[in-house]
């Protein structure tokens, strides 16, 4: 079963969402691919600030507008959904068939640069963590800085996603011989397909938000841990490529996938 | 300097200059200006800021302004020329002494003090850049690195008022070997560094040490949040040393920051108003 992805690298403006609506737009139309992904907070940009308050109802409004134009794929969207009034969350929207679905991060970065916990409600995993299916895929998404975190990927694969998309909005630090940041989400990523014999994909803003720059480099991992696909860095980029299901299956005939000791959970749980 | 603080301090030079360039040219054409103007004294400082401008938006659309005092070196204003020679900038330059405004100042304040007088220097050049600027619908760009913002070793409103830093975290010694790569002469590269505000000022002989310590100090604690004693002992300098580099820092945090508003409302300017400067575009 091989399915084909979009990795939809693009540079957002910070609040405009209707500059940034166009940008989906011009990406959808044309592309064919059963999975397109865009970053975290792709339709609002990511450094908003008190801008949350005036973004999300528009940002909204452009899910559905995406949602009522495009049936033909699963696209991934990074924006504000507001659950209740006055609460928001940086979620996804995950929209299959045209039919629209949220999911939120459950770990929301407030430190350092980040400040995530100011303006946004983590999501709840008990009530939300799920896994989709398109095409035949069981697939799952998670956000940014749920993958700097072993469980919610390995709740994910443990629930039968065989594919994992991860919209992100990764700005650089360390930038010296190599980009810091990128040497770690690379490490990251590819041990988490390994432990859990999945494929990843990785869709990162890039540009330039505040005094932020955003590094790109979106990728798709292997379930063996191969960076199959690299974006380019720093600017924009369209990504294409195939994921093929045979390849969840070969990495699992030799791989430690099939054992889990929930022990360790609940031992966690108490921790 | 020590090599662990030396390995975390090398750059990619490539990388580093495509990503500054690339940076200021989007900072540039959000702000909706047309170019940028820059202050060269002739430094390691503003001459790499002025490659980067060139790279990123071409010497027809940047404008370089000399601006010496009495205390300027001879040798600074011939290195700031060969500055613009090698940029090829023939046209969009201008010298501008600025001893008759510094001297009109004095004699209405009837001040002598060298630090009073430097302060104004510095003050003078950034209101004629910000006239430049103003008349071309250019930007300032600042010169100021991270070494010297973090120690405050610059002027409030002065060198430090400008519309945005594109070397502000690049310590000193980075700059260098930053210019070094880019092309600027050795000697430049090589001279010490100096405000220039007074004849004989030197950074590294008002701080006592050289920039390799000071970097190195710096990072350490600041990036590393290493304790007085570690770095000492680490880079062979005494903790009064480190201290002094220290308080530096400390004191000069107000230059770092907007001036401080005392609250009455429930939204105040600095703390609740958070807004990212593309605001002005929605």
């Amino acid at each position: 079963m091989v399915l084909s992805i979009t990795l939809a690298q693009i540079e957002s403006k910070i609040g405009d969402v209707q500059y940034n609506l166009k940008k989906h737009l011009m990406v959808l139309d044309n592309n064919d691919s059963d999975f397109i992904v865009f970053p975290e907070l792709s339709l609002t940009g990511y450094i908003l600030k008190d801008l949350v308050f005036e973004v999300h109802k528009k940002a909204e409004k452009a899910v559905e507008e995406i949602s009522m134009s495009y049936n033909k794929s699963t696209i991934i969207i990074g924006t504000i959904h507001e659950v209740r009034k006055g609460i928001f969350r940086n979620s996804a929207a995950i929209i299959i068939d045209g039919k629209i679905n949220y999911i939120s991060k459950y770990y929301l970065p407030t430190y350092g640069l980040f400040e995530e916990k100011r303006y946004f409600q983590p999501g709840d995993p008990k009530r939300e963590l799920r896994i989709f299916n398109y095409k035949n895929v069981n697939f799952g998404v998670i956000i940014c800085e749920d993958a700097w975190h072993p469980e919610p990927l390995e709740a994910l694969a443990r629930l039968g996603a065989d594919l994992i998309l991860i919209p992100s909005a990764s700005p650089i630090r360390g930038l010296g011989k190599i980009i810091e940041i990128e040497r770690q989400w690379s490490s990251l990523l590819v041990a988490h397909a390994i432990m859990n014999t999945v494929w990843i994909a990785f869709s990162n803003m890039v540009g330039n938000q505040e005094e932020e720059y955003f590094w790109g480099g979106s990728r798709i991992i292997t379930p063996n841990g191969i960076e199959a696909l690299i974006g380019k860095k720093l600017e924009e980029d369209i990504i294409k490529g195939n994921i093929d299901l045979e390849e969840n299956k070969r990495a699992r005939y030799f791989s430690g996938f099939k054992d889990h000791l929930n022990v360790f959970h609940e031992i966690l749980k108490d921790l | 300097m020590h090599p662990y603080v030396q390995e975390r301090l090398s750059l990619n030079y490539e990388l580093a200059i495509s990503y500054l360039t690339n940076r200021l040219r989007k900072y540039i054409e959000y702000a909706g200006a047309k170019g940028g103007v820059v202050g060269i004294s002739g430094g390691i400082d503003s001459s790499v800021t002025s490659f980067i401008l060139a790279r990123a938006i071409g010497i027809n659309r940047s404008f370089f302004l000399l601006m010496p005092s009495d205390s300027t070196p001879k040798r600074d204003i011939e290195h700031a020329i060969e500055i613009l020679n090698i940029l090829g900038v023939k046209e969009n330059w201008k010298l501008i002494n600025i001893d008759e405004i510094v001297d009109k100042f004095k004699k209405v304040l009837d001040e002598n003090d060298k630090r009073i007088t430097g302060n104004i220097k510095a003050r003078v050049r950034m209101i004629l850049l910000y006239s430049f600027a103003q008349r071309f619908n250019y930007l300032v760009i600042g010169t100021g690195d991270k070494s010297e913002l973090l120690l405050g070793y610059f002027t409030k409103y002065g060198d430090g008022g400008v519309d945005v830093l594109p070397i502000g975290d690049l310590y000193k010694t980075q700059v260098r070997s930053l210019g070094k790569y880019l092309g600027v002469p050795e000697e430049i590269v090589k001279k010490p560094p100096s405000p220039a505000l007074w004849e004989g000022q030197t950074a590294e002989g008002e701080i006592g040490v050289d920039y390799e310590t000071i970097d190195s100090i710096l990072y350490l604690r600041f990036e590393e949040f290493r304790e007085t004693k570690e770095i000492s002992e680490m880079l062979g300098v005494s903790e009064d040393v480190v201290n002094r580099i220290d308080k530096m820092v400390r004191s000069s945090q107000h230059k770092r920051s907007l001036p401080e508003i005392f609250r009455v409302s429930k939204r105040a300017i600095n703390s609740d108003l958070r807004y990212p400067r593309e605001w002005f575009y929605l």
